[in-house]
C-alpha cells in the first residue's frame, strides 16, 4: 500500500501480523493449539498431553505474547483492567491456567483419583477453555475490522482449538501415549465437516458486516490471500485430512504415514487460518462516501 | 502538521496530525477532498476501553490521553481505534539526519518531552498547554496560550477548538448552523471531531 492510500483506500491491519506482529499470530496459534490439546488431553486422561498443553501456553503463548510486548517488563500492569478490556481478561484466564495446570499436573502425577486432582482439574479446563475463547472476543471487540467484528469469531477459535487438540493427541498417541486412536479420529472427522460449515457461514456472514468485511472477503477469496485459504485452510486443513479420515474409517485403521500426513496438514490449516483472519482485517477508509 | 511536530518533539515518522486527500469521480467532474485527521478524542473510545493496563485515559475535559509511564506497548488501542489515529513508538534511536547524529532541536526535544520508545502515542490536544493556560484563567480555543499548536498554526483558520458542552461555544455554534458531522458515527464511539463542508 502507498502512503498516499493510507485510511484513503481499504487499510489492512498490520500490527498484527507483519514485522514484530508475527509474535501475536504465533501467540494465538499457540493458545488455540495449547488450550485444545490440554482440553482433548484431559477427556483422554493422558498427562503427557497434558503437560504438552499446557508447556503450550506457558513457553509459546506466554513467550511470543512477552516478546511482543513494548515494554515487556511491564507485562503485570496488563492484569490491571479486566473490567472493560478483554486482552486484560485474557492475560489473567492465562495466568489462571497456569497456575491451576501446574498443579492439576503435579496432583495427577503424585496424588492421582484424589479430591484435590478432581477440583484442579475442573478448575484447569474452565480456565482452558477460556484461554481458547478470549483471543476470539479480543478480535471481536475491534469493530473498526469488519472481519473479526463477528460473535462467530470465538466460536470458530474455541472449534478449531478442540479440533487441533484432537490432531495433536493423535500426535501424543505416536509417541506411546494411552489414547483411543479411534474415539479420536471418530471425534476429528464430526469436528472437521463441523468446522469446514463454520468457516463458510463467517466468512458470508463478515460481508454483510459492512463494506470493509465485504473487501476483506474478496481479499481472502480471490485476492492475494486467496492461496491461504484455499490451499493452507480448505485443502491442508479440512480436505486432506476429512480424506484420510473417512478412508480410514472404511479401511477399519490408519497406517501410520496416512496418521502423519493428517496431523501435518491440520496443523498448516491451523497456523494458516489465524494468519488468514489477522492479514485480511481491514479498516473502512476515513473519507465519508455520503459527502462525494 | 509542522506545529504539532514543533510543539511536541515528535521523532520521524510520527504524525500526530495527518492530511487525508482523495480524489473521487471521473474528468471533468473531479472532487477532490482533503481532510486533516487527528485523534478524535471519542467520547466513548474504543481505545480507553481496550487499554489493558489504564494507561490511556479520558479526563474530564475529554481530552483522552496516554500515560507514557504506564503503557505496556501491546498495541491493543491501536488495532481498537477505528480511524486509526496511533502510532507504535518502535525505535528511539532514529535521526532526523541519519548518520549525521541528533541536532539540536532534537536533543532539546528529548529532554523536554521524553517519548518513550515501546510505547503508544497519540495527539494529546496539546494538553500541557490547554493546562497551563488554563491554570492563568485563559480560554482554550480564544487565548492562543491555551489552544493547541495545530489550531494557532492555520492560516486559514480552518480549525475550531472549544467547548463542546457549551452551546454558545464557537464550535458548538459552528457544528449547528454548518451541519457540522463527524467521521464514521456508524462505529459509535461518539468523536469529538467535526467537520464542516463549505
Amino acid at each position: 500500500m502507498k502512503p498516499y492510500e493510507w485510511m484513503v483506500k481499504y487499510t489492512p491491519q498490520t500490527e498484527w501480523i507483519e514485522r514484530r506482529g508475527i509474535l501475536m499470530w504465533l501467540a494465538e496459534v499457540f493458545g488455540g493449539l495449547g488450550a485444545g490439546l490440554y482440553l482433548v488431553a484431559l477427556y483422554f486422561n493422558s498427562l503427557g498431553g497434558m503437560l504438552i498443553g499446557w508447556l503450550f501456553i506457558i513457553v509459546f503463548k506466554g513467550g511470543f505474547h512477552l516478546a511482543y510486548l513494548g515494554k515487556p517488563l511491564r507485562f503485570w500492569r496488563i492484569l490491571l483492567r479486566p473490567q472493560t478490556s478483554w486482552l486484560a481478561r485474557g492475560f489473567i484466564f492465562m495466568g489462571l491456567f497456569i497456575v491451576f495446570g501446574a498443579i492439576q499436573l503435579i496432583f495427577s502425577y503424585w496424588l492421582p483419583g484424589t479430591a484435590g486432582e478432581v477440583v484442579f482439574k475442573v478448575l484447569a479446563a474452565t480456565t482452558a477453555f477460556l484461554v481458547a475463547v478470549y483471543t476470539g472476543f479480543v478480535m471481536n471487540y475491534v469493530n473498526g475490522i469488519h472481519l473479526w467484528n463477528s460473535a462467530l469469531l470465538p466460536l470458530l477459535f474455541v472449534l478449531t482449538g478442540v479440533l487441533d487438540g484432537f490432531a495433536l493427541v493423535m500426535a501424543v498417541a505416536l509417541f506411546g501415549g494411552n489414547i483411543d486412536v479411534i474415539a479420536a479420529e471418530a471425534a476429528s472427522r464430526i469436528l472437521l465437516i463441523t468446522t469446514a460449515f463454520l468457516i463458510a457461514i463467517y466468512l458470508w456472514s463478515a460481508t454483510y458486516m459492512g463494506p470493509a468485511g465485504r473487501q476483506s472477503v474478496m481479499e481472502l477469496i480471490r485476492g492475494s490471500l486467496a492461496p491461504v485459504l484455499w490451499i493452507g485452510v480448505v485443502l491442508c486443513g479440512i480436505i486432506v485430512p476429512v480424506s484420510i479420515s473417512v478412508s480410514t474409517y472404511f479401511a477399519g485403521e490408519a497406517s501410520y504415514p496416512l496418521l502423519i500426513t493428517a496431523i501435518l496438514s491440520e496443523m498448516i490449516g491451523a497456523f494458516t487460518l489465524k494468519y488468514s483472519i489477522l492479514k485480511a482485517g481491514m479498516y473502512a477508509p476515513l473519507i465519508p462516501t455520503s459527502t462525494y | 502538521m509542522l506545529a504539532c511536530k514543533q510543539e511536541h518533539f515528535l521523532p520521524p515518522e510520527i504524525f500526530w496530525c495527518r492530511l487525508v486527500i482523495s480524489e473521487t469521480g471521473k474528468y471533468p467532474t473531479v472532487t477532490k477532498q482533503m481532510y486533516p485527521v487527528l485523534c478524535n478524542h471519542c467520547e466513548e473510545a474504543a481505545c480507553v476501553k481496550a487499554c489493558p493496563t489504564g494507561a490511556t485515559t479520558r479526563r474530564e475535559d475529554g481530552i483522552v490521553i496516554v500515560d507514557y509511564d504506564k503503557c505496556a506497548g501491546c498495541r491493543y488501542c491501536l488495532i481498537a481505534c477505528p480511524y486509526q489515529q496511533r502510532t507504535f513508538y518502535a525505535d528511539g534511536s532514529k535521526e532526523y539526519f541519519p548518520g549525521q547524529g541528533l541536532t539540536e532541536l532534537e536533543v532539546i526535544g528529548k529532554e523536554l518531552y521524553p517519548l518513550q520508545p515501546g510505547t503508544v502515542l497519540k495527539c494529546n490536544f496539546c494538553a500541557e498547554r490547554v493546562d497551563e493556560g488554563s491554570a492563568k484563567g485563559l480560554r482554550p480555543g480564544v487565548d492562543r496560550e491555551a489552544t493547541p499548536a495545530c489550531v494557532n498554526a492555520c492560516p486559514s483558520k480552518a480549525r475550531t477548538f472549544g467547548d463542546l458542552d457549551d452551546p454558545n461555544s464557537e464550535v458548538s455554534k459552528l457544528i449547528r448552523d454548518r451541519k457540522g458531522f463527524q467521521l464514521h458515527p456508524e462505529f459509535g464511539t461518539e468523536p469529538s471531531i467535526y467537520y464542516l463542508i463549505r
